[in-house]
Formats: C-alpha cells, sequence, structure tokens
C-alpha cells in the first residue's frame, strides 16, 4: 500500500507574502450584479454602499428606493413608461469602485437616473461622472458640504442635510445641554471634515471652545486610545463625529470606561441603525435626526412604516426616507419636465417642492434653486434606551427645527451653479 | 502629555493581547497545515454570533464556553470537507478557498443575523473602571487579558506537554517524517485546525463584548493578526504574542502624537521588520528562503 507523502508544506515567508498580496488584489475587486434588460423601461440606477462599514445603512437606502419605485410603477411610471432600479454595490470606502460602478449603470445599463451614496466622498465622485455622462443624479445620503456647495453641479440634487445644515441645527442644543468646551472625535474623510469645521463654525457663533480633536481612520475598531487623550484634554463633552460601525464601537467603549459620568457623550448626526446596534446602556447623548419614523400626527408616514415594515419586518429610518425621496424626486421631476433629459429635469426641479407622500415630515420642503439641496425639517432630541412606540423607539424629540431655520443662505453655500448654453 | 502616552501604552498592551489572541490561531494554522486561514475572520464572526444567541439562555459565561467550542466543531467540519482536499498544493489554493470561505461565512451571518448591528451586552460589574483615574482599565478588559493569558499558557501545556502537541510541532518542522513515523497526519492537522478555530471562536466572543456586533467584525480585525505574525516571526508563537503586543502598543502611542495615523503604524512596523529583519523579531532562521 503506498501512501501520499505531502512534500515542502512548510510556509515561507515569501510565499506567505506573495498570498496576501495576492489576496489583498483580490479585495480591489468587488462582485458584479447583472441584471436583465427589460424592453424600453426607464432605469434608476443605485450605487450604494451594501458591504462593509456603511452596509446596514446603504441596504436601507436601497430598499427606500425599492419602495418607491412599486409605487412609481403601481402610478402608471414614468412618462407612462414602467421604472426599473439597478442595484450595484459601490463598497463602503473605494471610490474607483464607486466610479466603475457609476459609469456601468450609465453607459451598460443605460440608466437614466443615478442614486446614491452613503459615503460622501463617494457621492462626489459619482457626481462628477454623472455631470460628465449629463444624467440627474440625486444624492441619497453624502452630506458632505461640496456636494450642493462649491462642487455643485446643475444636474446632482441631494436629499440629505448639507453636514452645515446638522451643524446650524444641533449646536445650540450641544452648548445648551452639554457645555461649550468639546473635544472631536472626526473620521478622517470628507464628511467628517466638513461636519467638524461646520460645528465648529455654528458653535464657534455660541462661544464654543476646541479644547481638542482627533481624527479617526474610517473602520476603527478600538476607540480606546482616542478616548483616553480626550478625557484628558477635560472638555464639558466629547462630541462624536463617526458614523456607522464606527459609532458603535466608540460609544459602547465610552460607555464601558464610564466616561458619560465624566463628561457629556453628544454628537451630530446620529441614526436608527446605530442605535439599534448599541446596548441599551450606551444609546444616550444629544443629537440631530434628519428624519424620524416617530410622526403620530403626519399624514403618509403610518402607511409608509407599515410598507417597509412589510417588507423589513423594521420601522423605517432615515436611509429608508433618503432612498425613498430620491427615487420619487427622479420620477416628479421627469413627469413635471415631460422628459427624461437632465437639462429638462434639473430646470423643472428648481425651487420643486416634494408631495407630503414623499415629504413626509410636517412642511413643505423643497430642492433650493441655485443649489439643488433639499431644506427640510430636522429633529433634534436625545437618544434613549427604550422609548413607548415600541423597541425601535430610540429617540426622543426635545425639538423639530423647521424648514429653512438652520439651512444658512445660498451664498454661504459656496455653490456657483454653471448651467449648460 | 507623559500621563496620556503611559495610559496609552498600558491600553496598548491590552489591545495587544486581543490581537495576539486571534494571530495566535491564525498562526497555528499556518505553521502545521501551509494554510493562510483568510476565513478566520468569518470564524471569529461566527464565535460572536453564536454567543449573541445563546446569551439570553445560558448567559455570558456559558455563551462564552460554549460559543467558541460549537464554532471550533464548525472549524473541523469545515477542515475537513473544504480545506484537505488541498494540502499538498500550492497554499495559494487553500488562499484562495479560505478567501472565498470569508466572503461565505459573512454573508451567512448576514443571511441569519442581518446586516444591522446587533446589541451584545455583557454583565454591567465586568464594564465597571477599577479607579477613577484609570478609567480604561475596566473589569472586562482585564479579564480579557486574563483570559488571552490562560489561553496561551494552556496552548503552551498543549504544545509542550501533551503527545498531541509534541506531535504538532514536530509536524510543524518535518510533516514528511513524523507521517513516516506512523502519526496519522490527517488527524493530526484536523485537530490543530479546530483549536486555531477555538481560539477565533474565543476572540469573536470578547471582541463582540466590546465592539459593535456586525457580520464584517472579522474582517476589521484580520489585518492585525497577520501582522503581528509578520513583525513577530513566521513559525513562532512567542514571536506571535509579542507580534500582537508590539503593534497595539504601536498604535496606542500613535494616537498621542499622530492620531489619523493609528493604522498605517502598524504597516509602517511590518514594512520595517521586513527589511531589517525579514524573518520576524523571533522567527526562525530556516524558515527564510
Amino acid at each position: 500500500m503506498t501512501k501520499k507523502v505531502e512534500l515542502d508544506l512548510s510556509p515561507t515567508r515569501r510565499r506567505f507574502i506573495k498570498a496576501a498580496a495576492a489576496g489583498a488584489a483580490l479585495q480591489m475587486t468587488g462582485p458584479f450584479l447583472i441584471s436583465a434588460r427589460g424592453e424600453q423601461p426607464v432605469k434608476i440606477g443605485i450605487d450604494d454602499c451594501l458591504t462593509g462599514t456603511y452596509a446596514a445603512v446603504g441596504k436601507n437606502e436601497v430598499i427606500g428606493a425599492t419602495l418607491a419605485v412599486e409605487q412609481m410603477n403601481k402610478k402608471g411610471g414614468i412618462l407612462g413608461r414602467p421604472v426599473e432600479l439597478v442595484t450595484e454595490d459601490s463598497t463602503s470606502g473605494d471610490a474607483g469602485t464607486a466610479v466603475q460602478k457609476a459609469r456601468k449603470l450609465i453607459d451598460r445599463d443605460g440608466c437614466d437616473f443615478l442614486l446614491g451614496n452613503v459615503n460622501s466622498a463617494l457621492t462626489l465622485a459619482m457626481a462628477d461622472v454623472a455631470y460628465e455622462k449629463k444624467k440627474i443624479m440625486v444624492a441619497t445620503g453624502g452630506h458632505t458640504d461640496a456636494v450642493t456647495g462649491a462642487k455643485c453641479h446643475y444636474n446632482v440634487f441631494r436629499i440629505c442635510n448639507t453636514t452645515q445644515m446638522e451643524a446650524n441645527a444641533v449646536a445650540p442644543a450641544l452648548i445648551k445641554n452639554a457645555g461649550k468646551k468639546w473635544y472631536f472625535i472626526t473620521p478622517d474623510y470628507a464628511f467628517g471634515h466638513t461636519l467638524q469645521s461646520g460645528l465648529e463654525k455654528a458653535g464657534g457663533k455660541l462661544g464654543m471652545q476646541k479644547v481638542g480633536g482627533d481624527l479617526t481612520p474610517l473602520g476603527t475598531t478600538d476607540f480606546s486610545s482616542y478616548l483616553i487623550k480626550a478625557q484628558a484634554a477635560g472638555p464639558d463633552v466629547i462630541v462624536i463625529l463617526v458614523q456607522g460601525d464606527d459609532m458603535i464601537n466608540c460609544l459602547k467603549q465610552a460607555v464601558q470606561f464610564g466616561l458619560e459620568k465624566k463628561v457629556h457623550l453628544a454628537g451630530a448626526q446620529q441614526e436608527l441603525e446605530p442605535l439599534l446596534g448599541l446596548p441599551p446602556e450606551a444609546r444616550i447623548g444629544t443629537w440631530v435626526f434628519e428624519w424620524y419614523w416617530n410622526q403620530p400626527n403626519v399624514p403618509h408616514v403610518k402607511e409608509f412604516n407599515a410598507a417597509i415594515k412589510a417588507k423589513t419586518g423594521h420601522m423605517p429610518t432615515a436611509r429608508t426616507w433618503f432612498g425613498f425621496a430620491a427615487a420619487h424626486a427622479c420620477a416628479l421631476g421627469a413627469n413635471a419636465a415631460k422628459s427624461v433629459d437632465a437639462l429638462k429635469v434639473a430646470k423643472a426641479l428648481q425651487n420643486f417642492k416634494l408631495p407630503p407622500e414623499v415629504a413626509l415630515m410636517p412642511g413643505v420642503p423643497y430642492f433650493r434653486a441655485g443649489q439643488n439641496q433639499l431644506i427640510p425639517n430636522q429633529w433634534v432630541g436625545h437618544a434613549i434606551a427604550k422609548g413607548s412606540g415600541g423597541p425601535e423607539d430610540l429617540f426622543h424629540v426635545d425639538e423639530v427645527v423647521k424648514v429653512g431655520e438652520a439651512a444658512g443662505t445660498l451664498e454661504e453655500s459656496e455653490c456657483k451653479m454653471q448651467w449648460p448654453s | 502629555m507623559s500621563q496620556v502616552l503611559l495610559f496609552n501604552v498600558f491600553n496598548g498592551l491590552i489591545v495587544g493581547a486581543f490581537y495576539a489572541l486571534m494571530a495566535l490561531g491564525l498562526s497555528l494554522i499556518l505553521n502545521l497545515s501551509g494554510v493562510i486561514n483568510f476565513a478566520h475572520g468569518g470564524f471569529l464572526a461566527l464565535g460572536a454570533y453564536l454567543a449573541y444567541t445563546l446569551l439570553p439562555h445560558v448567559g455570558f459565561w456559558g455563551a462564552l464556553i460554549i460559543a467558541p467550542v460549537l464554532t471550533a466543531i464548525l472549524g473541523l467540519i469545515a477542515e475537513r470537507i473544504l480545506i484537505r482536499p488541498l494540502y499538498g498544493r500550492d497554499p495559494l489554493y487553500s488562499l484562495l478557498l479560505t478567501f472565498g470561505l470569508a466572503y461565505v461565512l459573512e454573508d451567512v451571518s448576514r443571511y441569519i443575523w442581518g446586516a444591522q448591528s446587533v446589541p451584545f451586552s455583557i454583565p454591567s460589574w465586568l464594564t465597571t473602571p477599577l479607579s477613577s483615574q484609570f478609567f480604561f482599565l475596566t473589569g472586562y478588559r482585564i479579564f480579557m487579558v486574563l483570559l488571552v493569558g490562560i489561553a496561551v499558557a494552556g496552548l503552551f501545556i498543549i504544545l509542550n506537554k501533551t503527545r498531541l502537541g509534541m506531535r504538532i510541532r514536530a509536524g510543524t518542522l518535518d510533516l514528511e517524517t513524523v507521517s513516516v513515523l506512523g502519526v496519522n497526519v490527517r488527524i493530526l492537522r484536523n485537530l490543530n485546525f479546530g483549536l486555531g478555530i477555538y481560539l477565533a471562536g474565543l476572540a469573536g466572543v470578547l471582541a463582540a463584548g466590546m465592539l459593535g456586533l456586525q457580520p464584517t467584525i472579522g474582517t476589521s480585525l484580520i489585518m492585525p493578526s497577520f501582522v503581528a505574525i509578520i513583525v513577530g516571526g513566521l513559525g513562532s508563537l512567542p514571536g506571535t504574542l509579542l507580534g500582537g503586543l508590539l503593534i497595539g502598543v504601536a498604535s496606542g502611542v500613535t494616537t498621542v502624537y499622530f492620531p489619523s495615523a493609528t493604522e498605517a503604524v502598524m504597516y509602517v512596523m511590518m514594512g520595517l521588520v521586513l527589511l531589517v529583519r525579514p524573518r520576524g523579531l523571533l522567527g526562525e532562521e530556516g524558515r527564510v528562503q
């Protein structure tokens, strides 16, 4: 009987590094989702974070857009044509992949509209593609100011707030509830930089004093060393600006260290997704929500909540609404312009007011002309371990900042819109 | 500043101990079987999620004991079905397989438990800091370091005092001769893989207590573990432990002076070690070609 002898299997440094390099190279390529071509539908492409640190929030944007497309098709679609949603994974931080997918959606799939992205840097990169390809893009959830500010384009609209709008809304509450000495923990990319500078600007007007701040790489797991530094600086409040899973890691560790007993832990943008992932004792702090599901007296919200709950088993989040409103904005613009041509749709959407069944909030949010930024309500309040509205009611609204109150002026946005001749 | 620096050195040791726990499992598998297990992070996530599922029924301590064992059993099955047929081929094959397996495990976790982070609570008395000044020394973190210590000690006892351990060590040096001497190499590799995955499962439960629990929890932790192995020296378990501690401290100290480079510093260290001492700090010379 012969036995197979396995030779030379000892790992070597060279082999190990070669293999690791091959593995790293593989990580650069993402999976393709191939979708079938329909007869003559109007296609809306959504290029959003479906893997990585923003996967959960990215998926919620896709779910919102999916519901919107279903509703459109029930009401005759866009210009009488059926609507199809084509989904692509942009990854959570790779601008190259996001751009490649945006080009694929427009060139290969023939999408007339582009939606996305959770990540601000990826949103900016996609906006450049949309501008080059002359297609309408409705940015769902990338908050950095430049998208509808210094780098605005006539054909790029945005649903979520700018970081400056969020900062303007939450800064007075932070000063009032937490104090004037602030230490920032900020994600090291476009969104974090502009949110911090927005807070410094808005807080500065109210007497805020910055005692320090750290930029943390996206996807940081261990925040203990930053928290040690922050606590040593003696702030009134540690302003936590990291998002998604990073926010969960940071808040969870801060509360385990008992820091909430020494300083305030708060921030600006907060969302339902991270609050759901936190243990109850870490659901604390003053924050701003851009949309919240528990609005008992606002028309159409109940139906929207029920439709999303039927799809996912969960309440909608701000992200679900971003995707929903962004997809509807494409249809509303095209139907108003009677065309899917980017220039015509863009002109039709100037100062366009969202109807109540899409707005899902009190007041009348609208796309500000000359900037293409939606000017909505904002909800300032504090996180709670468990509210009266069920296990997903984790935010207590202290104040609704009404349409326009925290939006700043068009000049302040630094958008200088160039229209094609 | 000096106090912040000192705190961060201590804190870095705690974080490093955790990296070491994960890296030790990787290192065990790599040393004996030559498999670069990219799916280690996936098993870590499975361990964490199994603990999350068990938590309401058996409590934190029960989950801490049972979840890593269940993860190890899954590891044994994966080795038997998927990895065993690839022994004897270029390590690239097993790397590609485990790379794919990592995605499969991540998606399985996502399918069963959802993409959304889930709240994983630990007993409240464990989260209490020992003193107001040394607030980063919580009961949980000290417990974690103790557990890493116990796991490392247990591993060294197994490797040095038991027949299985002696065979694993002998196999690491010369698998062919061990095989010729009548040792069932297949079972040896299987048990060794299970032991490595047990450590991944244990690291998973501990990580879920500190971090948000979502399907990608292992992905973010696997690279520091690879770096720990390279810095410490391929083939050396004490080296892996040292590598883990060193990168933890280096990250902590970098936070004080240049916070946005806390991750990059690990890779700079790795580059320096490869340039100056390619076999790693405690690596065995014979393993470098």
